[in-house]
């Protein structure tokens, strides 16, 4: 049966196709411009992958409560079965998430979370089949699952890759630390992976067998592997379509930029240039700005064209940029958050937080949403001059991502799931 | 509604041939969505599922995962023998229908059956690691009954809950006897964390164990000189110590170090000197006491690579990427008596303050952790 989130996803996807295809004035138009159409797309009840719909991390259309405790404004919590640094995402009526336990951190988990009543629908565990030692401040379930609607899946440092439906049914798995077997990293693998056009893109970065893959989402078979750079790293893939090229995922390394079609792994472009280790790229209206040494933005499909600027007042740290309408904002090593103009990287304004930031921020409305390590979640409005609105104090380490979806947050700690309730 | 009769005679033969062929390619297919009928047909499912690998062919997995998920609450124990011989990916999808199935019946499995499974130390520890996990979600103090005969488990998961357990049943006992309760977990423990958590309870209570010594680290070694490894070019180059009788190499010459880490590192940088672009090989000679396979565990912040007996048995171009005790592992033949084990082990050029350790750590032990490999006082040893 189709599930109809999937259907008007895939509806909405397509309008942006047709958008771009008519936004062109010809064929050496090389412009995406998407990112306003699309937020204005996505599915507020969803929160489907690593920072959302189309990972841009941004629900402009949503709004949250300002004010939560530990004993004030939680819709629910959950203790989790094991550790994880992932985000969970909101499929459906299901909040889905990772964890992994056991003495060797070997026991992958899954599981899904009824969205009202936060009591788990289904719970499937596997055996990690490739390596699994991990920095005690990561975790082996740290790649954020993601879903088209129909089927959901999940990447584990170990490198097992699963695919399981909205019931917890198994449907294809890949053991890629097996078929790759110096693939992996001991510090940790991050990467999470992405569902673009029907493919499951996934991006193992590291010293030993590194590679990305295109996987049929159906069947669990290749589409296309290439082999990458023997280089760490921990960016995930990025969902970019361009109206030459249609369907293309954004591969990020220390030493640049590959555009491929997601379906056949056709390298469409790239650039060579510094880029950080963690954070990932963002992309609006065919502008990629990229985390490095400070921003650069790069302008897609440019060939060995210079950053259009560069500016090292606006930096991130472990935390990705976010882009959304004329603004840029990044959180620094040192808890600064700052605001650009996208345009010219001219900083518009900065404020400083506090603690230190792993999880990105993300924008619900006109407000930030920054959840530092240390639990405690600043909410800074945008409107003009960034300012501080509220500070929110959960107990626990947080260094997933937060979710949003029908007005409710969802913030994982390291042993619980928080539901904080919509307004 | 009109019927059309069919007389077969006026058919020709082909079309029943055609038949014939078509149901046998359908009938698999229909099999595959009705639930096993026979639990020897269950079982020989589960074994199908366990032997799968690769990435082809998955739909037919998922079609037989679903079958075993309808398997009725007795047939379940029965059906763990299956993890016996599984494949990574076959256990995997071996244990998504078993869990599946377990789940329909909640508090009502059969709760003997899962305990006799789970005492049966002939079985394989992954389907008795399950059975413990359904039984401890159904009844916690039935599972944590059988954990008194578990202390020396093939099963590391199920050995460390032993020890776990005995370890917290000391609580109550006066000290002589609390000690020697933890000598004993001490003696089945095999998980790091484990043994250094009783290590650390018995050096808080005056008794001092030496870590290395339990954990069987190969201690004493012979260093050569520093070779060039810059821009890491040493890795794959062989250098004299490689191209000489690596089952007998002549360490002539070489240093005498002898590791006095808790940890049975051997530092290398202490060794020879400071330095970056460099490598250098290291040699021990053990005793085993029998032939056989048994497993390399090496642990290092650098790129290594490890011959026994003159026989290449790994190698891992990872520079300072974490580092961990155990960190690589293979298995490998060796002789009864003595043997020879050299390491390769390479620094990078990299300047962060985090990337100038220069060392490995290295044991020879069961495939469960225990130590094998001894070393006899040789001339020279410091």
């Amino acid at each position: 049966m189709n599930n109809p989130n999937k259907t008007s996803r895939q509806i909405m996807a397509a309008c942006v196709v047709a958008g771009f295809v008519l936004l062109c004035d010809g064929a050496n138009c090389l412009s995406p411009v998407w990112g306003t159409g699309l937020a204005e797309a996505a599915d507020a009840s969803e929160w489907p992958e690593f920072r959302g719909s189309f990972g841009r991390g941004a629900a402009e259309d949503e709004t949250i409560r300002s004010h939560w405790s530990e004993t004030e404004g939680i819709a629910w919590k959950v203790d989790l079965p094991g550790k994880g640094a992932s985000s969970p995402i909101v499929v459906g009526d299901l909040v889905v998430l990772t964890a992994s336990s056991g003495a060797r951190e070997d026991q992958l988990h899954i599981l899904a979370l009824d969205k009202e009543t936060g009591r788990t629908r289904w719970q499937r565990t596997f055996w990690a089949t490739g390596r699994t030692l991990c920095h005690p401040t990561s975790a082996v379930a740290a790649g954020t699952p993601a879903s088209d609607g129909r089927r959901i899946v999940a990447l584990y440092s170990s490198c097992d890759l699963v695919a399981v439906d909205l019931e917890g049914r198994l449907l294809w798995q890949r053991n890629l630390a097996i078929e790759h077997p110096r693939s992996g990293n001991d510090v940790g693998m991050g990467s999470s992976p992405r569902i673009i056009d029907d493919t499951v893109v996934v991006q193992i970065d590291c010293q030993g067998d590194a590679f990305a893959s295109g996987i049929d989402s159906t069947t669990g078979v290749d589409r296309w592997s290439v082999p990458r750079a023997k280089i760490a790293g921990w960016a995930s893939p990025l969902a970019v379509t361009t109206p030459n090229h249609g369907a293309c995922v954004l591969l990020q390394n220390s030493r640049g930029l590959e555009l491929r079609q997601a379906k056949s792994g056709s390298l469409e472009w790239s650039w060579k240039g510094e880029c950080a280790g963690i954070p990932v790229t963002a992309e609006s209206g065919g502008i990629f700005y990229v985390p490095s040494d400070g921003i650069a933005a790069v302008a897609s499909m440019a060939k060995d064209a210079p950053p259009l600027w560069r500016s090292t007042k606006l930096s991130c740290g472990i935390a990705s940029p976010l882009v959304w309408g004329n603004s840029i904002a990044c959180i620094n090593r040192a808890g600064v958050l700052g605001i650009a103009d996208p345009r010219d990287g001219q900083l518009r304004g900065q404020i400083r937080l506090a603690g230190s930031f792993w999880a990105s921020p993300i924008l619900v409305g006109n407000v930030i949403v920054a959840a530092n390590k240390e639990g405690k979640t600043f909410l800074v409005s945008v409107d003009n001059e960034p300012t501080i609105v509220a500070e929110n104090q959960l107990p626990g380490t947080f260094i997933a991502t937060p979710a949003v979806a029908d007005g409710s947050l969802y913030l994982r700690s390291d042993s619980l799931l928080w539901k904080v309730a919509a307004p | 509604m009109a019927c059309f009769c069919i007389d077969p005679t006026a058919l020709p033969r082909r079309f029943f041939l055609t038949l014939a062929c078509l149901s046998a390619v359908i009938r698999p297919a229909i099999s595959a969505e009705v639930p096993p009928q026979t639990m020897a047909e269950a079982i020989s499912i589960c074994r199908e599922l366990s032997r799968a690998s690769g990435p082809d062919g998955q739909a037919d997995m998922a079609a037989k995962a679903d079958q075993i998920a309808e398997l009725p609450a007795e047939w379940l124990a029965p059906c763990l023998v299956a993890f016996d011989d599984a494949t990574p990916a076959g256990a995997n999808w071996l244990r998504s229908g078993l869990d599946r199935a377990a789940d329909r019946f909640g508090d009502r499995l059969p709760l003997e059956e899962l305990a006799t499974l789970v005492g049966d130390a002939t079985q394989s520890p992954r389907g008795r690691s399950l059975a413990f996990l359904w039984l401890t979600g159904q009844d916690r103090a039935k599972a944590d009954g059988l954990l008194d005969t578990l202390l020396d488990d093939p099963s590391l998961d199920l050995r460390r809950q032993a020890v776990e357990k005995l370890l917290a049943s000391a609580g109550g006992q006066e000290q002589a006897a609390h000690k020697k309760t933890y000598r004993r977990g001490l003696a089945a423990a095999r998980d790091i964390d484990q043994i250094e958590q009783i290590v650390g309870w018995l050096a808080e209570h005056g008794e001092q164990v030496d870590v290395a010594e339990v954990l069987g680290f190969v201690r004493q070694w012979r260093v050569s000189e520093a070779f060039d490894n810059a821009k890491g070019i040493g890795f794959e180059k062989i250098y004299p110590p490689q191209t000489g009788e690596l089952a007998q190499p002549d360490t002539s010459g070489w240093k005498a170090v002898a590791s006095t880490d808790k940890h049975g590192a051997i530092d290398l940088n202490a060794a020879l000197e400071t330095k970056k672009g460099v490598l250098a090989y290291a040699v021990a000679i053990i005793e085993m006491p029998r032939a056989g396979a048994a497993q390399v565990r090496i642990g290092s912040p650098c790129a290594v690579a490890v011959w026994v007996n003159g026989l290449p048995v790994m190698a891992h171009e990872i520079y300072h990427a974490s580092e961990a005790i155990d960190q690589y592992i293979a298995t490998t033949d060796f002789s009864a008596g003595t043997n020879s084990v050299m390491v390769k082990c390479c620094q990078n050029e990299q300047t962060e303050p985090w990337a100038v350790d220069w060392k490995f750590q290295l044991r020879i032990c069961d495939s469960l952790g225990l130590p094998l490999a001894t070393q006899l006082k040789r001339a020279g040893d410091e």
